[in-house]
């Protein structure tokens, strides 16, 4: 109910000042595009029975105007999907939509927002406000907007920022349809919180960040519902049970660029529920720029992760890519590379293929192919989901 | 009678050495002059026209708004901020960039597909921009002191002389083994010529439409290259350049690329 009254109130706020501005003088952007996607599968029907071909749309918009002569701010940004298979994959979700208020140091931001902390390319381990919609995709990169209020204080030590969060989205996984999906499926009827307030927990986040010389650092605090819950078979229904415990987590982020070579590190010291745990994710990207005397650049990327906990999905992970681009007049651009469970022999291979054919229209090709998987590996049960995805974008 | 003597051997030197001015003392004066010509500006707005042309006549054109901040301090460089707004799979994108005079550039990049900011290499000096003709080292080494100087001579072009000016990079991974430049009498540059690491021309750089903004600085609005090598050609136009707005200088922060990102 509150919910529904803030963003009523929001919504009118915003209203009134849009219009309390001269209508005729209002500078706005508006822009967005609408992609079609195909995905064929390699290996016939899936594990769990779902089929070998899918078709989706995905939408994205964005609008933002400046207001009383740019010191205010207003962002919309929406994005959203229709699945033909999966029922879960079908959503919309406001990423942005945020007022904000520049004074001199310091910028107030209110509504919905998406705050990406880290520097890895593959796995950003303290990347935390946000929610991830894994029926998006299971990697979990895809993000639902976050309801907060933020202050920004920018000082000539670095920048502080405060977020105060609540309205908390649950994570949303792949249907019964879904391909990958779990071997289980995820009962949305059964949620637990170890809060008591459940999703109207408010959440609070620090972070301090500093640009040093060829360091970009960033210190963070995090305190609220943790994002990630905790799965758990119930033996009744056979289906899995979400359990979100609090977690308080401090995390450091550090990229020190250096000439062609990037080196950077993600880690983290959490307590999540009762337990304590750590975590750490880094590696370096080098790239030769003019490849043998073209104008193409070829970057290599080296990354890895672990984690303390045995049972977390990626305790003990490497991740070996190319990215070529040739930098020509329809960005080409290809980046492949592997995945490896370094303790286990499961493994990835993954192509991601982008050019654009028309100033309005962009192809994109993702292929992705699954190894040997280990039994008690958790992606065991995306083992035969080997996948290529044609998209084609319009822009407007 | 010894220290009159020293001071009679200075002066009768003082005249022949003023005369001695090497080519390279001469080259590194024009080159100067023809730099600080365009100093001075202390903050900058513009739209810029990107259109790129291959051999068959074929247009594509890119759009971005940029603000600049000039620096100060002599030897430190200029801060830019530039937002990209076409073609429309960018638009959105912001590029924050402070140059150096001898160290690398640090450069930062905010993609709308990513959503986050990310501090990029800017040890790419002769990769091409956005898949023109003009390589990042063309917006980052307009300083003189990125360069060794030389000065060949005068030349006649179009009825005019010029002075002739050759550089030659003294920073690492650039493209060129040299540049000839022809530049005016009032130091603008007209021309220049740039030769690849094979010694080969590459590619050759008018600058046009020159403008004297705050009767001192004089601008280019127009710059024209022309690939020798593959045929294409690139054209940047300055629209809507001000100066001296009074951009506010937090405006150059990374954390300020948010207030401009979608």
């Amino acid at each position: 109910m509150l919910k529904k009254y803030i963003i009523s109130f929001l919504f009118v706020f915003l209203q009134y000042l849009v219009a309390s501005q001269n209508a005729a003088a209002i500078d706005y952007k508006a822009y967005g595009f609408i992609q079609p996607e195909i995905t064929t599968f390699f290996n016939g029907d899936g594990r769990h029975d779902q089929s070998n071909s899918n078709q989706s749309i995905f939408v994205k918009g964005t609008f933002i105007t400046y207001l009383n002569n740019g010191n205010q701010k207003i962002t919309i940004n929406t994005t959203g999907r229709i699945d033909e298979k999966d029922s879960e994959r079908s959503y919309i979700d406001f990423q942005k939509f945020k007022y904000e208020q520049y004074f001199d140091d310091i910028t107030l931001k209110i509504g919905n927002e998406l705050i990406f902390w880290g520097v890895n390319e593959s796995f950003n381990i303290i990347d935390i406000i946000n929610q991830s919609n894994l029926a998006e995709d299971i990697s979990g990169t895809k993000k639902f907007g976050q309801p907060m209020i933020s202050l920004n204080y920018n000082h000539s030590y670095g920048n502080f920022d405060l977020f105060i969060m609540s309205f908390f989205k649950e994570r949303i996984f792949p249907g019964r349809n879904g391909r990958p999906r779990l071997a289980l499926e995820v009962d949305k009827s059964t949620v637990a919180y170890e809060s008591s307030s459940k999703k109207n927990k408010i959440d609070a986040a620090v972070r301090y960040s500093t640009v040093y010389d060829d360091y970009d650092i960033g210190i963070a605090h995090f305190y609220g519902n943790n994002r990630s819950p905790e799965l758990n078979v119930n033996p009744l229904s056979q289906k899995l049970d979400t359990y979100y415990p609090i977690l308080s987590q401090t995390s450091l982020d550090i990229q020190s660029t250096k000439g062609a070579w990037l080196y950077k590190l993600e880690t983290l010291t959490a307590k999540n529920g009762e337990e304590r745990h750590f975590g750490i994710a880094g590696g370096t990207e080098y790239t030769i720029y003019g490849l043998r005397e073209t104008t193409s650049d070829l970057g290599i990327i080296v990354e890895y992760t672990f984690d303390d906990r045995n049972d977390f999905a990626f305790n003990n992970e490497g991740v070996l890519a190319l990215r070529w681009t040739k930098n020509d007049i329809k960005s080409t651009s290809l980046l492949a590379g592997l995945v490896a469970d370094m303790s286990g022999s499961s493994n990835r291979f993954f192509a991601e293929f982008e050019q654009r054919i028309r100033d309005d229209l962009k192809v994109f090709m993702d292929m992705s192919i699954n190894g040997e998987i280990d039994a008690d590996d958790f992606t065991y049960a995306f083992e035969e989901d080997s996948q290529l995805t044609l998209k084609i974008a319009k822009y407007f | 009678m010894k220290f009159a003597k020293i001071i009679f051997i200075i002066f009768a030197l003082f005249p022949f050495y003023l005369s001695a001015e090497t080519a390279e003392e001469q080259g590194l004066r024009i080159a100067k002059a023809s730099y600080e010509n365009g100093r001075g500006y202390t903050d900058m707005v513009s739209d810029q026209l990107m259109i790129l042309i291959d051999p068959k006549g074929n247009e594509v054109t890119r759009e971005v708004s940029a603000k600049t901040l000039e620096n100060l301090d002599p030897n430190d460089g200029d801060k830019s901020l530039t937002y990209f707004k076409t073609p429309k799979d960018v638009e959105g994108t912001v590029m924050l960039s402070h140059t150096h005079i001898s160290d690398d550039d640090d450069q930062w990049l905010y993609l709308p597909a990513l959503g986050r900011v990310k501090r990029i290499s800017s040890s790419n000096k002769s990769g091409a921009f956005m898949g023109s003709e003009v390589a990042f080292e063309d917006f980052s080494g307009t300083d003189y002191r990125k360069y060794e100087w030389k000065f060949l001579g005068e030349e006649m072009e179009n009825n005019e002389t010029f002075y002739k000016l050759e550089s030659y990079p003294n920073y690492e991974n650039s493209g060129y083994s040299k540049r000839i430049s022809l530049i005016d009498n009032l130091n603008r540059t007209y021309k220049v010529d740039f030769y690849d690491r094979k010694g080969e021309l590459l590619k050759t750089l008018y600058l046009e439409d020159y403008v004297l903004y705050k009767d001192k600085i004089w601008m280019a609005n127009t710059m024209k290259v022309e690939n020798i090598q593959n045929k294409n050609i690139t054209i940047f136009k300055w629209l809507n350049r001000e100066l001296d707005v009074g951009i506010n200088k937090k405006d150059f922060e990374k954390s300020s690329i948010l207030r401009l990102a979608d």
